[in-house]
C-alpha cells in the first residue's frame, strides 16, 4: 500500500512538473469538435466596474448557433498601462488571443515581431461593418509599411471636452465670463481669494487640474490645454505646414509655461493638482474646490456623475465657455484627433485559418441583431424602444435587468465593439433627465454638442506620430514640471539652455522623425 | 551491497516520513515551475528576443542589454535612488519592527498588546492604492490634515508628495508604517523562543527592564536579526515598485525613479523583454554577491550566519 502511495506521489509530481509549464504556455489553438471554431477575444469592457457577461448570456448561444463559433471572452484591465502589460506579456510568450483590443503604440511594437496579421483583406468581407466603422482615416490609423494591421473601430467621440466655469461663483462675485487669458487670471484670483461660495473660508481655488498626459497631449496634459491653447502651444505637436514640429520648441510654449508658473506662484490653481489622480480630481470639483476646469461631457453631465455635485450644490451651475484668447489672439480647447479602438488579429489565429471566421463574427456584430444585442441586450428584458425607436431602460419588467441596471449592464460589456457613435447610441447613452435635488434639466448630449462648437485644434494622426524613448520622455516631462515647481528657474536663458540639452538628448531626432512622419502620411494642416 | 542497503534505508526513511514529503510536493512544484524553469529563459538577457523565434531561436547579442542599462542616461540616479530607498527602509523599518516586537513581548497588559499588535498588522493588508489615498488625505497641500495643522500654527503649506526634499521621507516612513507590524511577527516568534528562566534569573539578580532587553532579549534574537538583514540584502535592489509607482509624479522623478520603475517603462511598456531580463539578472547578481560577502563577514566576526 505504502509502495503504491509512493509511486503515485512520484507520478503526480512528475505530471505536475510537466503539465504546469505546458499550461503556462496557454491553451493551444483549438478547433472544437463538429467544425465549431473557438475564438478567443480580449475585449475592452464598456463598464470596467461591472462584471463580464454571464456564462449563460444569450449572445454566446446565438453566436454558436448562427456562426458556429465558440466565443471565449476575457476583459482587459481597465487602465491602459495594465492592458499594455497584459498584451505584451502574452505577446512575449507568443500566446496572444485570436482577436484583441490593443493601443496603437503597442501594436506598433507587435507588428515588427510578426505577431499580428494584416487585415486588409477583411474589409471587403465585412461590407456592413466597413461602411459604418472603417473609413479611410480608420484604415490608415493602424497601417504599417503599407498594410493595415488592426481594425480601427470608432472610439471616444471627438471634441467631447470643454472649458467649464462656475457661473454661480461668477454671479456671486459680480464677474463676467472671461474671454482672454488675463481676464481668466483675474477670475482665477477672485475664485481663490474672494470667497466665491460665500462660506467664509479660504477653501476654493481658481483652476482645477491633474497630470493626464497622452501621446498627443504632452505635459502638462489635457486638463491644461486651454491655457496652452491661448499661447498657440496646445498639444505635443504643431501640425501646421508652416510650423510643423514639437510644440515645446515654439515661443508660445515658453509663454504658456510662464503663465502656468504664475498660476502656481500666486496659488490660483488647486495646489493638489500634481498629486491628484483622475478620481481625486473628479471628487474635488464635486466638492466645490475649484471653479474652472476642462472636463469631459459625460463625466460632467451624465446623471450619475452630476448627482453628487447637485446634492452638494443645488444652486451651483457650470457653464461651457470659449477657450480664452491669448496675447496674440490664439485660443483652443486643445488638439483633437480621430479616436479609435483598435482590434488586432494574432498571426497565430491567421495561421490557424480563423481570419474569415473572425470577419464573420464582426460582421454579425454589425448587423441589426448583433448591434442591438451587444449594445443594449434583449428587447423587452434589458430595454424597450421609445416612440423614436431609441432603446430606453424604462418599461422593462425588472429594472435591475435594464441595460443600465446592476444585473443588466453586464450584457452590454461588448458594446464598444458595435457602437460607432451613431445617433441611436448617443440619444440612448445621454438621455435628458431632471436632476434629483435642483430639478435642473440636464443632457450630456446637449453638453457634447455645445463643446464641439468651441475652438479646437485639428491634429488628426498626431497619435500615430513617433513617441520618445522612456529616458527622453522622462527628461521632457520631469524638466517641465521642475520649471513649474521651482526646482529649475524659469527664465529665458535657462529655458534656452534646457532646450539645447533636450535637443541633444534626442529631442531634435524625435522632432525630425515626427515631422517626417507628418509629411509622409499627409498629416499637415 | 552497501549501495543497496543505503537505498533501502533512504526509501524506508521516505516511507516513514511520507506525510512530510506530501507536504513538500506543492512548494517543490512551485519553486521548480516558477523559480528554476524561468532560469532557462534568463538567456534572453543576452539575446534580441523575438517572440516568434522563441528563446532558443532569437539572435545572440551578448552584453548589449547590460550596456544599454548601464549607459542609460539615468543609470547613476536610478542606482542611487534604489539604494537610498532599500537602505533607508532597512535602517528605519527594521529597528522599528524590532522595537515593536520587544514592546509587545514585554508588555504586561496582554489585551492592550494584542490590540496594538493587530492594529500594527492592519496596514500590511492595505494595497498601495489605498495607502496613497490615505497619504493624500494626510499630506495634500490644499486640505491635507498635516497642512491644516501647519496652517493653524501660521505656517505655509507644503506639497509633501511633490517636493523632492520630502518625497523620500514619505516613501521610507509610509513603508515603515505599513510593514512594521508584519515585519515584527518574526521577531515576536523569536522572542517567544527565549528561555523564561533567563528573565527570572535576571529579575532575581535585580536587573532592570532595559538591562533585560539589552543583555538577554537582543542577544537572544540576534541570529534572527542577522538572517533578516542578510535576506534583505539579497533583494537590496528591489526598492518597492508598487509603492513608488503609486506615489511618484513628474516633479519628483529625480528622487523617485528606481530601477524597477525604469524597467517597467523601458522594458515592459517598450516591449524590450530582453532588457528587462538583463536588469533582473543584474539585480540578482548584485544581491547574491552581497549575501555571500556579508555572510562571510558576519561569520568571520563570529556571529550567526545564513549558512
Amino acid at each position: 500500500m505504502r509502495k503504491q502511495m509512493s509511486t503515485w506521489l512520484v507520478l503526480v509530481t512528475i505530471l505536475a512538473l510537466v503539465a504546469m509549464p505546458l499550461f503556462s504556455q496557454g491553451a493551444a489553438d483549438k478547433k472544437a469538435s463538429e467544425g465549431t471554431t473557438v475564438i478567443e477575444l480580449w475585449y475592452g469592457a464598456a463598464m470596467t466596474e461591472a462584471g463580464p457577461p454571464p456564462e449563460d448570456w444569450v449572445g454566446f448561444q446565438i453566436i454558436k448557433d448562427k456562426l458556429n463559433i465558440d466565443l471565449k471572452i476575457t476583459a482587459l484591465p481597465s487602465s491602459e498601462g495594465d492592458q499594455d502589460v497584459k498584451i505584451q506579456a502574452a505577446a512575449a510568450a507568443n500566446n496572444l488571443p485570436d482577436l484583441f483590443m490593443v493601443r496603437r503604440e503597442v501594436l506598433a511594437r507587435l507588428v515588427p515581431q510578426g505577431l499580428v496579421a494584416p487585415v486588409d483583406d477583411l474589409y471587403a468581407k465585412m461590407p456592413v461593418r466597413t461602411a459604418n466603422h472603417y473609413d479611410e482615416v480608420s484604415r490608415r490609423n493602424a497601417m504599417f509599411n503599407g498594410k493595415s494591421y488592426g481594425l480601427s473601430d470608432p472610439g471616444a467621440i471627438i471634441k467631447n471636452e470643454g472649458l467649464l466655469i462656475r457661473k454661480d461663483w461668477l454671479d456671486n462675485l459680480g464677474l463676467a465670463v472671461p474671454t482672454t487669458s488675463e481676464e481668466l487670471f483675474t477670475v482665477m484670483r477672485a475664485f481663490t481669494f474672494n470667497d466665491p461660495d460665500r462660506n467664509g473660508k479660504h477653501d476654493t481655488w481658481g483652476y482645477g487640474s491633474f497630470e493626464e498626459i497622452g501621446s498627443y497631449e504632452g505635459w502638462p496634459g489635457r486638463r491644461l490645454q486651454p491655457i496652452f491653447g491661448a499661447f498657440g502651444a496646445e498639444g505635443t505637436w504643431d501640425m501646421t505646414e508652416a510650423n510643423a514640429g514639437l510644440s515645446v520648441f515654439k515661443d508660445g510654449f515658453y509663454d504658456a509655461m510662464v503663465y502656468l508658473k504664475r498660476m502656481v506662484d500666486e496659488g490660483v490653481i488647486d495646489p493638489n493638482w500634481m498629486s491628484y489622480k483622475k478620481d481625486d480630481f473628479r471628487a474635488a470639483w464635486k466638492q466645490g474646490r475649484f471653479g474652472i476646469m476642462r472636463e469631459q461631457n459625460a463625466a460632467y453631465a451624465a446623471q450619475s456623475n452630476y448627482a453628487p455635485f447637485d446634492q452638494n450644490f443645488p444652486d451651483g451651475q457650470w457653464i461651457i465657455i470659449d477657450p480664452p484668447k491669448g496675447p496674440k489672439g490664439h485660443a483652443s480647447v486643445g488638439p483633437y484627433t480621430a479616436n479609435f479602438r483598435v482590434y488586432a488579429i494574432s498571426a497565430k489565429a491567421a495561421q490557424a485559418g480563423k481570419k474569415d471566421k473572425i470577419a464573420e463574427l464582426l460582421e454579425w456584430m454589425a448587423s441589426d441583431e448583433g448591434y442591438y444585442l451587444l449594445g443594449w441586450g434583449v428587447e423587452g428584458v434589458n430595454y424597450t424602444l421609445d416612440a423614436n425607436g431609441i432603446p430606453v431602460a424604462a418599461g422593462v419588467p425588472d429594472p435591475d435587468y435594464s441595460f443600465t441596471g446592476p444585473k443588466g449592464q453586464v450584457v452590454t460589456q461588448l458594446r464598444n465593439m458595435v457602437f460607432y457613435n451613431g445617433d441611436v447610441e448617443l440619444y440612448a447613452r445621454y438621455p435628458t433627465y431632471t436632476t434629483a435635488v435642483s430639478k435642473k434639466q440636464m443632457s450630456a448630449l446637449d453638453v457634447l454638442r455645445e463643446m464641439q462648437t468651441k475652438k479646437w485644434t485639428p491634429a488628426v494622426g498626431s497619435n500615430t506620430l513617433p513617441t520618445p524613448n522612456a529616458d527622453l520622455k522622462r527628461f521632457y516631462e520631469q524638466s517641465l514640471s521642475e520649471f513649474i515647481t521651482g526646482k529649475r528657474t524659469l527664465n529665458r536663458a535657462n529655458w534656452n539652455v534646457w532646450l539645447e540639452e533636450f535637443r541633444k538628448l534626442g529631442g531634435q531626432a524625435w522632432n525630425d522623425a515626427g515631422v517626417a512622419s507628418m509629411k509622409e502620411n499627409n498629416l499637415l494642416n | 551491497m552497501v549501495t543497496k542497503s543505503r537505498k533501502s534505508e533512504l526509501s524506508r526513511e521516505i516511507r516513514r516520513h511520507a506525510s512530510v514529503y506530501v507536504l513538500l510536493i506543492i512548494p517543490l512544484v512551485y519553486y521548480i515551475t516558477f523559480k528554476y524553469v524561468p532560469i532557462f529563459n534568463g538567456q534572453i538577457a543576452f539575446k534580441d528576443y523575438m517572440a516568434l523565434d522563441g528563446v532558443l531561436g532569437s539572435r545572440w547579442i551578448g552584453l548589449e542589454h547590460f550596456r544599454t542599462f548601464i549607459q542609460s542616461y539615468y543609470f547613476a540616479e536610478l542606482l542611487r535612488n534604489t539604494l537610498m530607498y532599500s537602505f533607508g527602509k532597512l535602517i528605519f523599518s527594521l529597528p522599528l519592527a524590532i522595537l515593536l516586537a520587544i514592546t509587545i513581548y514585554e508588555s504586561k497588559r496582554r489585551r492592550l498588546s494584542r490590540t496594538v499588535q493587530t492594529l500594527a498588522y492592519l496596514p500590511h493588508f492595505l494595497s498601495w492604492v489605498i495607502m496613497y489615498g490615505i497619504l493624500l488625505a494626510l499630506l495634500a497641500p490644499g486640505d491635507g490634515v498635516v497642512n491644516d495643522i501647519i496652517k493653524a500654527f501660521g505656517g505655509k503649506p507644503r506639497a509633501f508628495l511633490t517636493s523632492v526634499e520630502t518625497f523620500p521621507w514619505i516613501v521610507i516612513f509610509s513603508d515603515a508604517w505599513k510593514e512594521m507590524g508584519w515585519s515584527a511577527i518574526i521577531f515576536i516568534a523569536a522572542l517567544m523562543g527565549i528561555d523564561p528562566a533567563l528573565f527570572e534569573a535576571a529579575m532575581v539578580e535585580g536587573a532592570t527592564s532595559w538591562q533585560r532587553v539589552r543583555y538577554i532579549t537582543l542577544p537572544s534574537i540576534r541570529p534572527v536579526i542577522v538572517i533578516v538583514v542578510l535576506l534583505r540584502l539579497g533583494t537590496i535592489l528591489d526598492a518597492g515598485f508598487n509603492q513608488i509607482f503609486m506615489l511618484y509624479s513628474t516633479p519628483v522623478l529625480s528622487v523617485a525613479d528606481i530601477i524597477d520603475t525604469w524597467v517597467y517603462r523601458q522594458g515592459l511598456l517598450e516591449f524590450q523583454f530582453g532588457l528587462a531580463t538583463a536588469v533582473g539578472l543584474f539585480k540578482g547578481a548584485i544581491g547574491m554577491l552581497l549575501i555571500l560577502f556579508t555572510n562571510r563577514i558576519v561569520k568571520r566576526l563570529g556571529g550567526s550566519s545564513l549558512y
